[in-house]
């Protein structure tokens, strides 16, 4: 039982937030909302990294520095859809889960690489990005997709996606290292405020009713930690569960987002609301890793009938242990 | 990283499963209920535990034990807590009395009380709750009066599971007043059949023997009964609940209470409103998150590190697993019928898991320490 990442995964993940803190941090979200050709930038930064040569459909190491990535971009709340590229099938420069009914993805800005999409039934789709309706500071990025058979089948028939779940898998997980890392920030910058910000002569961190809102965040944020850990864990080793073990993380990882946000908001007061807190961009940011493909309803709605009446894998899998 | 602890964890549960199979009956639902047949099946499985070596697994081998592994003593709490706990009050001598004689007892002590918790044949209650000393439990008052070689003990416990039926009592009294309050407290072994003992047992939701009072009224001890050293009691104290930090595995059981639920309810399943299925799905994802949480702190502790906050974290989310599943688990089984053969089992399950439940945030450490310890510890990290 190994329950941490690697070292070296680690390590890659903590190269990645120092790189992107030096090539601006904060300002990065705050410079391509004004211009989402900026959106590059990050890119840009982690191509000297190596980032687009990981292999996550073969190397469960490279999986695990993937996941790394990811959270190092959702700390800074990067503008790149980071998770979205790492978990390109062949033939495309990125992949999101989309609801067919629809499609949209946090693609606004990035025209010039070819997107696939995916359902959750393993359909897969070329994605071809639509004008987006609203600035990105009321959009976030989100824009419409129209949808066309990747190929003539309409799924890679020879695809090991289509096999065993791995592109839906890999397509939910990874976004979730995304709002991971924002959740990890979230608290982090919170933990800090409530340290810092005085009312009645103290602390206000010093108040048991601050101190309790808190534990409620984190008990949250390290559930998501784990179950996170767990479905990299899947994808490399038991395809066959692989979205289920997604659905849950990101069932696990939606709900824990409305809870950190809503807390971290609520101890922050008014200045959380303004744009000189970082809370006030992570938390407009993490609305379509929230909200895209499914909310936590149709999440769990979905994980529901994903796993039947025999449930998720676990202690008392029949098949695991006779 | 690799979730899977093996092959030998895996034939261990497998063991395991097979002896409760053969020793605990259909319908068990804990040594604590109104039928003292229950009671017999938990002494007489813990006999059987101990006679194949897995009792005190987790013990180091100079103590009787097989020097398990974390993973295997991970499984054997698993197990034991999924299937009602079949040991019944013996997790207590077995977890952390017997840890505790290991690390602080004499050697007259340890021989007098090892290899008898060894066998499962005695059980221990835990003396430390008073009325005015819960979670601050270093107010407490119980006093000890210095007499010649010995102390008179007086004073009245509470909370104090199993005490009708224990022969030991783990005990804490004030011996002296120091600067602090968690000075002057010093641990006693005592038994509990001396007439200085009255136990009242406490009626309570859970069924018999889990609640009790112990009134102690000039109660003759002796520096023999003392473990550790005079006044130093709480630093035992604090290190029995290391040995508890992860504690019961709740999630365990609400795991396998729910994975039975759509067989239990046969054909009525497909008829359960789509949103309490959803929530049903949604205790599962709870279940691995809180197996996770716990795999964490085992995971630390068994290369050395301990982080409380982690351990705090840990019992916040599985004590509110325990009760937001047992709430999901009621509705689902509110319409099977009372009296029906098929499913009564598994009705009567989850009510006991409910009731049960009730107590997770509170028993051993209510979640407000909990809450207390992590936040302590989340803001210090970035003070």
């Amino acid at each position: 039982m190994i329950t941490g990442l690697s070292d070296e995964a680690v390590e890659f993940g903590q190269v990645a937030r120092a790189a992107l803190e030096a090539a601006g941090g904060d300002r990065l979200v705050e410079d391509a909302e004004d211009d989402p050709r900026e959106r590059g930038r990050v890119a840009d930064v982690l191509a000297e990294l190596g980032a687009w040569d990981l292999d996550v459909r073969e190397s469960a190491d490279e999986l695990e520095a993937a996941a790394a990535l990811c959270r190092a971009a959702g700390w800074w709340g990067a503008p790149h859809p980071v998770a979205e590229r790492l978990a390109r099938p062949a033939d495309a420069d990125g992949l999101v889960v989309v609801d067919p009914v629809a499609p949209a993805a946090r693609l606004d800005g990035l025209a010039g690489l070819t997107w696939a999409a995916v359902t959750l039934d393993g359909t897969l789709h070329r994605a071809t990005l639509l004008p987006a309706a609203q600035a990105p500071r009321k959009s976030a990025f989100v824009t419409s997709l129209a949808l066309r058979n990747f190929d003539p089948g309409g799924r890679l028939a020879t695809s090991a996606d289509n096999v065993s779940g791995v592109g839906v898998g890999l397509g939910l997980t990874l976004p979730c290292w995304t709002l991971l890392g924002m959740l990890d920030r979230a608290i982090d910058v919170t933990c800090r405020y409530v340290g810092e910000r005085e009312q009645f002569g103290v602390a206000i961190g010093t108040f048991q009713g601050v101190q309790f809102q808190l534990t409620e965040a984190e008990v949250e944020r390290s559930g998501v930690e784990e179950l996170a850990k767990y479905a990299l864990w899947s994808l490399a080793t038991r395809p066959d569960d692989a979205v289920a073990d997604a659905l849950a993380l990101r069932l696990a990882a939606i709900e824990a987002a409305e809870v950190v946000f809503r807390v971290t908001h609520q101890l922050h007061g008014a200045i959380g609301f303004c744009d000189e807190t970082t809370l006030s961009w992570l938390s407009r940011h993490s609305q379509p890793l929230r909200r895209l493909p499914l909310g936590p309803s149709a999440t769990r709605a979905a994980l529901a009938r994903h796993i039947g009446r025999r449930g998720l894998s676990g202690l008392f899998d029949e098949a695991a242990v006779p | 990283m690799d979730f899977d602890m093996g092959a030998d964890v895996a034939a261990l549960r497998r063991r395991l499963r097979g002896l409760v199979h053969d020793h605990v009956p259909p319908g068990y639902l804990g040594a604590f209920t109104d039928d003292p047949a229950d009671l017999e099946v938990a002494q007489k499985f813990c006999r059987v535990l101990a006679d194949q070596g897995l009792l005190c697994a987790a013990w180091p081998e100079e103590f009787g034990g097989a020097g398990a592994s974390a993973w295997e003593q991970t499984a054997v709490r698993e197990e034991m807590w999924a299937h009602h706990e079949p040991r019944g009050a013996q997790y207590m001598g077995v977890n952390w009395v017997g840890p505790a004689i290991m690390r602080h007892g004499t050697p007259e002590q340890q021989a007098k009380h090892l290899p008898a918790i060894a066998r499962g044949e005695v059980i221990w209650c835990q003396g430390f709750s008073e009325p005015n000393a819960g979670s601050d439990l270093a107010s407490l008052r119980t006093a000890a009066r210095r007499d010649g070689d010995g102390w008179h003990v007086t004073g009245q416990k509470i909370w104090t599971s199993y005490a009708t039926m224990a022969q030991w009592c783990f005990l804490l009294a004030r011996t002296s007043r120091g600067e602090k309050k968690q000075q002057g407290i010093t641990a006693f072994l005592v038994p509990m059949d001396d007439p200085a003992i009255e136990v009242r047992p406490i009626t309570n939701m859970m069924g018999p023997h889990h609640l009790n009072e112990v009134f102690l009224d000039e109660l003759w001890v002796t520096d023999a009964d003392v473990i550790g050293q005079v006044d130093q009691g709480w630093s035992v104290v604090q290190e029995i609940l290391a040995f508890e930090r992860v504690g019961i595995a709740r999630y365990a059981r609400c795991e396998r209470l729910l994975r039975l639920a759509p067989a239990a309810l046969g054909a009525a399943w497909d008829d359960l409103p789509a949103e309490l299925l959803g929530r049903w799905a949604r205790m599962l994802v709870h279940c691995r998150r809180a197996r996770l949480l716990a795999y964490r702190v085992i995971g630390l502790q068994s290369t050395g590190q301990v982080r409380p906050a982690d351990s705090a974290g840990y019992r916040i989310a599985v004590t509110r697993l325990d009760q937001d599943s047992a709430e999901v688990l009621m509705e689902i089984v509110a319409g099977l019928p009372l009296d029906a053969d098929a499913g009564t089992g598994f009705r009567r399950a989850v009510e006991g898991h409910h009731r049960y439940s009730v107590s997770a945030t509170v028993a051993s450490g209510s979640i407000e320490m909990q809450r207390i310890l992590l936040a302590r510890s989340l803001l210090a990290a970035r003070s």
